[in-house]
Parts: structure tokens; sequence; C-alpha cells
């Protein structure tokens, strides 16, 4: 009775499970979630305001890209793909033990890429704020008298922008970034935080959010992983593992385009 | 008593053709070895000269899209299986693609980008003087 009943469940009028078709239109309609993202972060990538005609942070996401450390973590993301297709091919194949192993191969390689992110986001927080440090520094000078007040700064930034820093009496400082207009702006406002500028605004959001799909994807391969431990996915389930790999290469595909916008077109 | 996972299901019979259609574990290491390979290209434009970046740009999109299509088509089977989840994947990508140009060329993208004054009002905007217009001739009432 029960197996007739899964028989029913799964006749359907494509011939395709509705879990199966199910994924598919979610992938779809992730399309346009990205979309959104990466058209928003192109919009804003060169802006510093942090309102409409405001002004916020003159640092930029890019100022601090590391593009070999970001390579690797594109490789591995990419080599996640392979063992993930090896994972689905052995679950086809009814071979639990090797299905187990890619699997788990594919968390972990998963878990590198969102470590790796962990660890770039924070580096940028922490170089944000130690060119707010300088300034600072700078203003006490001016502010003691150490220093002329009307004595400009110069700092170059990691992705060599220069800023070029002038101090005024309120207590605000005059940025200019080498060929573009000056802001004015408080000097704790400068930073390459989540509220800096809606240009790290738009990188963090995209870049947050395709962390957050992998994460998910981790949870779901572990969950999978488990089931099969646990004997809870015979072989007629082996779509399940499948469903799941179509999840976790939609996240390698969106990550494709993300590296290559963001990151590589200058 | 036959346990349910062993009675053989027409399920069972499509895993193995959708086992046999599927590309062999070599055919998966030789996609990941190219996409390899073009991921190493790209990342090698980083450091190519900066008057090349239109170039650059071109061909890092050219290249992206190869890759893009590549790990739909292998990784994710849509070469081999239906063609309807290949039309409900390529309508997804279809419409964000349209949406989102229509957006950006909303935007003025196309124009302003890679400059920080993109919206950004500029500080001293040159304001033009008013136009001078002729005085308006007032002709009196007319004498009833």
């Amino acid at each position: 009775m029960t197996d007739t009943l899964e028989h029913e469940e799964h006749a359907t009028v494509t011939g395709i499970s509705n879990e199966k078709l199910g994924m598919w239109v979610f992938l779809g309609s992730e399309c346009l979630l990205f979309g959104g993202l990466i058209s928003t972060y192109m919009l804003y990538k060169n802006r510093s305001g942090v309102t409409a005609g405001g002004h916020g942070s003159p640092i930029r996401m890019s100022d601090f890209f590391d593009i070999p450390f970001t390579s690797v973590s594109s490789f591995v993301l990419l080599a996640s793909s392979l063992t993930m297709v090896f994972a689905v091919t052995a679950a086809h194949r009814h071979e639990p033990a090797r299905m187990r192993m890619w699997l788990a191969t594919t968390a972990a390689l998963g878990a590198v890429f969102v470590g790796g992110q962990v660890y770039e986001f924070t580096g940028f927080v922490r170089e944000g704020r130690a060119v707010r440090a300088e300034v600072l520094d700078q203003r006490e000078l001016r502010t003691n008298g150490s220093v002329a007040m009307d004595s400009p700064f110069e700092t170059t930034l990691p992705g060599k922008a220069v800023l070029h820093v002038e101090f005024l009496k309120s207590g605000e400082v005059m940025v200019q970034r080498s060929g573009e207009d000056p802001v004015t702006l408080d000097p704790n406002d400068i930073g390459a935080g989540f509220t800096s500028s809606v240009s790290s605004s738009a990188f963090l959001t995209l870049t947050g959010f395709h962390g957050v799909h992998v994460t998910i994807g981790i949870l779901m391969l572990l969950t999978t992983l488990s089931l099969s431990l646990r004997g809870r996915l015979p072989r007629r389930k082996a779509e399940s593992v499948e469903i799941v790999g179509l999840y976790w290469h939609f996240v390698d595909v969106v990550w494709i385009l993300i590296f290559t916008v963001v990151y590589l077109i200058k | 008593m036959t346990a349910v996972a062993d009675i053989p299901t027409t399920e069972s019979h499509d895993d193995a053709d959708h086992a046999h259609d599927h590309p062999s574990d070599a055919t998966y290491l030789k996609v990941a070895g190219a996409l390899g390979l073009l991921t190493a290209l790209e990342v090698s434009t980083y450091w190519w000269p900066h008057r090349l970046h239109k170039v650059t740009a071109v061909l890092l999109i050219i290249m992206m899209t190869i890759k893009f299509a590549t790990v739909a088509a292998y990784f994710m089977h849509l070469k081999f299986d239906a063609k309807v989840l290949r039309r409900v994947f390529v309508a997804g990508i279809t419409l964000a693609v349209c949406v989102y140009v229509a957006a950006l060329s909303a935007f003025v993208f196309w124009d302003n980008s890679g400059t920080a004054k993109f919206d950004n009002p500029p500080h001293h905007r040159v304001v033009p003087p008013p136009p001078t217009l002729p005085p308006v001739k007032t002709s009196a009432p007319a004498a009833h």
C-alpha cells in the first residue's frame, strides 16, 4: 500500500518528480533575486553616499580586495561542484559509502569557502578601521597644535587609491579620492562596514546573501549525509541527493557571476 | 516478507537509465579541468595592463558565460535532462537579464558607470541665469 502510494505520488504529467521541478522553479526565481543584488551593486559600487546626495565613507570594499585569496576560494567552490556531481553519480549507482564520502567532502569544501568569506569580510572592516584611526590621529595632531591645521594629509589604500584629506575647523574632514569630487564628513564615519556607505552595503548584501546560500547548502548536505547514515535514504530516494546537488551547483554558478562582475571587472 | 526498498520499481529502472545517460566520471573530470583553466585565465586578467581594460571586460564576460553554461549543462545535467527543466531555468535567467538591463538603463548606468558622480549632485552646481523675457506690454484699458 505504501509503495503504491509512493508510485502515485511520483506519477506526473511531465515525467519529472514534483520535488525536482519545484527545485528548478525555485532556482529560476533565485536568478531574479541575485540579478537584483548584482544590479544594485553595479549601480552603487562607486558611490560613497549613505543617502541620496549624502556622503558616507569614501572607502570602497574594492580598495581592500585580495584577488589571490578570493581566487583560491573560487577554486575551492568549483572543486566542491565536482565532488557534488560525484556524490550524485554514486547515489544513482547505489554506492552509499562512496556517496557519503563525496557529500562530506563537498560540505567540507563549502565550509572552507564560507570560512574564507568571513575572514575576508573581517579583514575589510579591520582595514577600514585602520584608515579611520590614521585620520583621527592626524586630526588630533592638528587640534593640539603639533601640526598646522591647514596642512593636508595623504594616505594610500591597499588598492592604490589615494585619499587626500584636509582638516576643517568644525572637526570634519574633506576627503578627496584621486580623480573624484571631494566629500566632507565626520572622520568617525570613515570605514568599511555594512553601514559605512551605499557601496559597502551593496557589496556586503550581495556577497553575504551568497554566503548564506552556501551555508544553507552545507546544512542540506549534512542532513542528507545524516539521513543516509541512519539508513533513511534508500535507492528509490536517490533523487533527493540530485535535488540537493542542483541547489549546490546553482550556488556555484552564482559565484561564477559574482567573482567576475564584482572582483575581476575593474 | 519483502522489504519495500527491495521491490523493483519503475523508478529504479529510471534511475538506471538516468545513470546511463549521464556522463562518465572521466567526462566530469575533464569538464572540471576546463573550468579550472578558464578560472585561472580569468584571474590572470587582474594583472593585465590597465589600457586593455575594455578588452579584458569583454573577455571576462565571455569566459563567465561559458563557465556558467558549462556548469548548468554538465554538472546540473540540463544537457541530459528533460527539456522542460531547461526552459524553466532559461526563462528565469532571461527574465532576470531583461528586468535588470531595463532597470540599469533607467538609472543611466551605461553612461555614468565608473564615476562617483552617479546620482550624486555636484557640490557647486552651476545654475544658468534665468532667461530674459521681453517686457510685457500692458495696454491701457479701453475707455467706454
